[in-house]
């Protein structure tokens, strides 16, 4: 399988901040890519370098094979609207809806026309006045419409209330079985997306935590709980992500591969384990120590 | 490049109604103050009345403000949405001049009809000069075209730069280039002074042409230099 986007070594500096540190990670054509990671932690800045609106400092990205920044046949294929996005002055839903179909090549008016009638987007009233709901609401309109070979969506959920939600994943499941194509997805709603997810990256303070496919990077992640011995027993000097501790009891999330010796020991030692979530992971990547339970029951007592 | 110059016309209101509601807004004060004049004693088609009414240069400095505006927003508030769907800086700098250029041609011929019109009714059957003014040529075609033409580019193109300016480098950007150019023209000024009598005794209108080709000349490389390596904000 060829890869539709490729990162390789990118570092971006704003000043003397860091957003972007070294970060590797390539997506193949014709999947869907989770960009996880904790606010801050780099997903909109990879995305706008990917989307060609901005430059890396450092290293090189490759979208269909070109550096996307200025290369205007690569741009034509891309579609990515910021979670922020900025519209002309008094814009409202009809400025964007005859417009965007010049820019995309693909843009098909009905995909457009259900998802404009199923969120409800108020035809008559100026963008800048629309609620944060409806504004991510245009902005899945603009992505999904577009049907571009490279779509980007930042955090499309934001102020989606549940039956908006649920109408982007059967859109977004439905029209990419009829039009493959490559989907980087940002969000911070990871239970409710993480079915969508071939592959994922976990970004951490502009770094990559993680990065596989999904059911790779779920198969070696655990959470163990117990009382405070027997899992230090049991985990040894084995990586721990996270340790959540109050009082005689630990629960840990740990990343490494359980061997039946293990599990054994585990039940020896009356130690529950379970696969961890892509929540518990990535929630476990963005701590910011391993012993976070432990300090706060401390500075409280 | 073509993309970008529809995106600009997608506002089709503002961008070609808008100067027309300005100007006929302006044209109605400037015959409500040309008939306080006439009920103050002034009689229309007299020399004095033509003179007074051709030297009210209101038109064409009505529309300043709101193409200055219309420059800014051109570039600050396009410009992230047309990256969003896919312009290239490039291509954004180059439709925007050309759209620019289209509402520049726009305006200038509205005005020339408007004049042929003012003419041809020997000034709206009253004696009211709004388009046949000493600043527009008066009544001369030849000097009108250029002029609203030369005008409006410059506005939009200066209004252009400041707002890339403003992408580029944020709130001190304009604050940069307003500082700059006063400096400049302060200088200018400092060099020129002792000779000021014989410059204005030598002055031609074509140094005005000239002096608007450079304005907007420098404010579209500008523009394109500055939003080349724009953050998109």
């Amino acid at each position: 399988m060829t890869n539709a986007i490729e990162v390789h070594s990118v570092t971006r500096t704003y000043g003397r901040v860091r957003a972007l540190d070294t970060v590797s990670f390539a997506v193949p054509e014709h999947s869907i890519l989770g960009l996880l990671g904790r606010n801050g932690s780099g997903k909109t800045t990879i995305m706008s370098i990917i989307a060609g609106q901005d430059r890396p400092s450092s290293g090189q990205v490759d979208v269909l094979g070109h550096t996307p920044f200025e290369h205007a046949p690569t741009l034509a294929q891309i579609s990515y609207v910021r979670d922020n996005q900025r519209y002309p002055d008094d814009y409202r839903l009809h400025h964007v809806l005859r417009i965007a179909p010049d820019f995309a090549p693909n843009w098909n008016c009905d995909v457009a026309e259900e998802l404009t009638d199923g969120f409800r987007i108020p035809a008559k009233t100026p963008i800048k006045k629309l609620s944060r709901g409806q504004l991510s609401s245009i902005a899945i309109v603009l992505g999904l419409a577009s049907r571009a070979p490279i779509t980007l969506l930042d955090e499309p959920y934001l102020g989606l209330d549940v039956t908006a939600r649920a109408l982007f994943h059967r859109m977004l499941l439905h029209d990419y079985g009829q039009h493959p194509r490559t989907i980087v997805l940002s969000t911070h709603l990871i239970e409710e997306s993480a079915s969508l997810f071939d592959r994922v990256v976990i970004l951490e303070q502009g770094g990559v935590a993680m990065n596989g496919d999904q059911d790779d990077v779920l198969a070696s992640a655990w959470v163990m709980s117990g009382t405070k011995d027997a899992v230090a027993e049991l985990v040894a000097d084995r990586p721990v992500l996270q340790r959540n501790t109050v009082g005689g009891l630990t629960s840990i999330t740990a990343d490494f591969a359980l061997d039946d010796a293990t599990r054994i020991r585990a039940r020896d030692l009356r130690v529950q384990f379970a696969p961890a979530s892509l929540q518990d992971l990535v929630a476990a990547y963005g701590s910011s120590d391993t012993d976070s339970t432990d300090v706060k029951v401390a500075e409280r007592a | 490049m073509i993309s970008t110059t529809k995106l600009h016309f997608n506002k089709r209101e503002l961008t070609l109604v808008v100067p027309l509601y300005i100007t006929g807004m302006v044209a109605v004060i400037s015959i409500l103050i040309s008939v306080l004049f006439w009920r103050g004693g002034s009689l229309p088609g007299t020399t004095g009345w033509i003179q007074g009414s051709q030297s009210n240069p209101g038109i064409l400095y009505a529309l300043v403000g709101f193409l200055v505006y219309l420059g800014v927003q051109s570039v600050a508030t396009t410009f992230p949405f047309a990256l969003t769907l896919g312009a290239t800086r490039r291509g954004f700098a180059a439709g925007t001049l050309l759209w620019s250029v289209t509402v520049s041609a726009y305006l200038a011929l509205a005005f020339a009809a408007l004049t042929i019109i003012e003419i041809a009714t020997d000034h709206w059957f009253a004696g009211f000069y709004i388009f046949d003014i000493y600043v527009l040529g008066a009544g001369d075609l030849g000097l009108l075209l250029p002029i609203v033409f030369l005008g409006v580019l410059s506005m939009l193109t200066i209004g252009g730069v400041f707002g890339a300016s403003w992408m580029r480098f944020g709130a001190r950007g304009p604050q940069l280039i307003g500082m700059s150019t006063a400096i400049v023209l302060v200088i200018a000024l400092i060099v020129m002074i002792p000779a000021a009598e014989d410059i204005i005794a030598a002055f031609e209108l074509w140094w005005l042409a000239v002096a608007a080709a450079v304005v907007i000349v420098v404010s579209a490389i500008g523009t394109w230099l500055l939003l080349r390596s724009a953050s998109v904000r």
